[in-house]
């Protein structure tokens, strides 16, 4: 059986155009997908049921035992930490904001670690956004900035941006200009036509340097800034400036480098000055697939985008204090929800050290280095795989993953719902 | 030592010696009488086989490009060779230069060539640059050229069973757009162009 128009439940694009071929309860092959798109169909890595830790080794346990010794670990946590959900649809991370209020934790993902400094400049200077249909059809410029959507959004340039024709670009790989920025070379670089190689942690000031060339104060950028010649910045703003419309997509390269949100609001205010002369917008490449939404769920449900404490029985945001990795660093948390993602494998050792000390529970598909020292993981279904949810797409678009296959696992929003119905006693909030 | 300085300058204080030292030129660029020009569009329809592109040695020299639901070959001054070996190729006579074409005639001298399309699978990513590129997979499948999804088999190459599939290798004109757009070089396009005499085109 071919399931067709699948949507990719890997990275932000979530190319909605995969054909999955479906026999016997597996995935033998599938179409259109890129190589990380479709490892992840194809797996067979999956974890068989609940397990939990004992002194030599690991024990299965049914589902009903692992989502009461959970709830029992919540009640008993002072302050829980409910971290991840970017792997995982819009209805599991709902239920964790509800789960995170009721037991007065706090709720992050990994947007604090990847493109929390983003939502930061965001909100001091606004998102002058578009969908990426927009950039498809219109974009003549198109700037990778700190980024490898080669390697990271393998089919970010074929799908909408610089190989695919759009209504008003027809010859696309000529008449698009593709404009990367990195301190290394990389295998987007080779497929630039300016590659502004930077030293490292110069990026402010080239974007700084840029702004003022866009703004006609070019007399006092110095004949190089941070590795760049002024040259090649003088080129480039001609080319920004000259441009019908152009798209400025920025990656992690820009956020957590020296300067992490300052970088992306000189960046912000850069596509504005350059918008005084023609159109330009600015998309940051968003990883995981649903990352997105769970600052879109958390905005609607708390007001705030991520890093939410619930320990005064109200919303409380302050990045750098309420974000996971200040919290586990400061071994405040004692007790952790991980659900769909690895924070052993991404946090500083510190926080990871005190991660595990403390009792951790993991909702994943798969074994990764948490499971390295969580005392319960219980396999879920893959959403968009075996298990039906919406996510947004990296230009805030929300789709509607279908599941293609029953494995038989229980999805991650009905776990985080039944976890909550303990704790509460069954009755309704 | 002195003497040696005495025969230093009255070697070098000459006149015709100091004029020609400060006032050194070199002759004007000018293109000599017996080269070809670039070559020029005749008016001849081009029906973007890519031949002209394929048999291009220098990279950048040539482009096929769409204006006005017409197409026509583009040439890049900067990185065009004058070989002329596109004029001789194009089996349209839609370009001309010298008397490439009035000798083709005379002598009935013609190309042929096959093409063979090797991807290296370890390297290959699967992110369809080629695929979305490829001008002859645009005219086979509209729905190609615009994001990577093709709706019928028609199509050079796709990304099939999470691996780059060749379907019609022989609809390959030889025009390494694909080689351009692939950033790690998994995606060689192998020429093998054969001169001929006296044999009818085609």
């Amino acid at each position: 059986m071919i399931v067709r128009d699948v949507i990719c439940p890997f990275c932000a694009c979530l190319c909605d155009d995969l054909d999955v071929h479906v026999e016997d309860g597996r995935v033998t092959g599938v179409d259109n997908a890129c190589d990380l798109g479709s490892h992840k169909f194809m797996t067979d890595h999956r974890m068989k049921g609940p397990v939990r830790r004992t002194a030599s080794g690991w024990e299965e346990i049914p589902l009903e035992e692992a989502i009461r010794e959970t709830a029992e670990l919540l009640e008993a946590a002072e302050r829980p930490l409910l971290y991840g959900w970017s792997g995982t649809c819009g209805e599991a991370q709902s239920a964790g904001v509800h789960l995170a209020e009721l037991v007065g934790g706090v709720i992050d993902a990994t947007t604090s670690v990847c493109h929390g400094p983003s939502i930061l400049a965001i909100q001091e200077v606004g998102h002058p956004g578009c969908t990426l249909g927009q950039v498809k059809n219109r974009a003549d410029v198109v700037v990778y900035w700190g980024c490898n959507p080669q390697h990271a959004h393998p089919r970010h340039l074929s799908r909408y941006t610089t190989y695919a024709d759009g209504f008003f670009v027809r010859n696309a790989f000529k008449e698009r200009k593709v404009i990367v920025a990195d301190i290394r070379g990389t295998d987007s670089t080779n497929l630039a036509d300016e590659f502004i190689r930077l030293q490292p942690g110069g990026d402010y000031a080239v974007l700084g340097a840029l702004r003022a060339i866009v703004r006609g104060k070019g007399d006092v950028v110095p004949p190089e800034v941070a590795g760049v010649s002024r040259e090649q910045l003088y080129r480039i703003a001609d080319l920004c400036k000259t441009a019908k419309y152009g798209a400025f997509f920025f990656g992690m390269g820009l956020t957590q480098t020296a300067g992490k949100y300052k970088n992306i609001r000189n960046a912000i205010e850069l596509v504005d000055e350059l918008s005084r002369h023609t159109k330009w917008t600015l998309t940051p490449m968003r990883g995981h697939f649903n990352v997105y939404g769970f600052n879109e769920v958390c905005t609607w449900m708390t007001g705030y985008p991520y890093a939410v404490d619930f320990a005064r029985g109200m919303a409380f945001y302050n990045p750098g204090e309420t974000t996971a990795v200040d919290i586990l660093a400061r071994k405040e948390c004692d007790m952790c929800l991980v659900v769909a993602s690895d924070p052993a494998a991404h946090f500083p050792a510190e926080a990871v050290e005190h991660l595990a000390s403390i009792p951790v529970v993991q909702l994943d598909p798969f074994p990764n280095l948490t499971t390295a020292f969580a005392r319960i993981q219980i396999p879920v279904a893959v959403s968009g795989i075996d298990a039906d949810g919406t996510a947004y797409r990296m230009d805030g678009v929300p789709l509607r993953l279908h599941r293609v296959l029953d494995r038989g696992y229980p999805d991650d929003a009905g776990i985080l719902l039944e976890i909550t119905r303990r704790i509460t006693g069954g009755g309704s909030r | 030592m002195v003497q040696s300085i005495f025969w230093y300058l009255k070697e070098f204080l000459r006149g015709p010696w100091i004029h020609a030292f400060l006032f050194a030129k070199t002759a004007p660029l000018v293109t000599p009488s017996y080269f070809r020009e670039y070559p020029s569009l005749t008016e001849k329809e081009c029906t973007h086989c890519f031949t002209c592109r394929m048999i291009c040695p220098a990279p950048g020299a040539i482009e096929v490009l769409q204006e006005g639901g017409t197409w026509h070959p583009v040439i890049h001054r900067g990185h065009c060779l004058r070989c002329g070996l596109c004029v001789e190729a194009c089996p349209e006579g839609v370009l001309a230069s010298g008397r490439i074409l009035q000798w083709q005639e005379e002598d009935r001298t013609s190309f042929a060539a096959t093409f063979h399309i090797q991807v290296d699978h370890a390297t290959c990513m699967r992110c369809g640059n080629c695929c979305v590129s490829c001008p002859v997979n645009k005219e086979q499948d509209p729905q190609m050229a615009s994001g990577g999804h093709s709706a019928n088999n028609e199509v050079i190459m796709k990304i099939s069973s999470g691996r780059h599939t060749v379907i019609h290798e022989e609809r390959c004109v030889g025009c390494r757009t694909c080689e351009g757009a692939c950033p790690n070089s998994a995606i060689r396009v192998a020429r093998v162009v054969e001169g001929l005499q006296g044999v009818a085109e085609g």
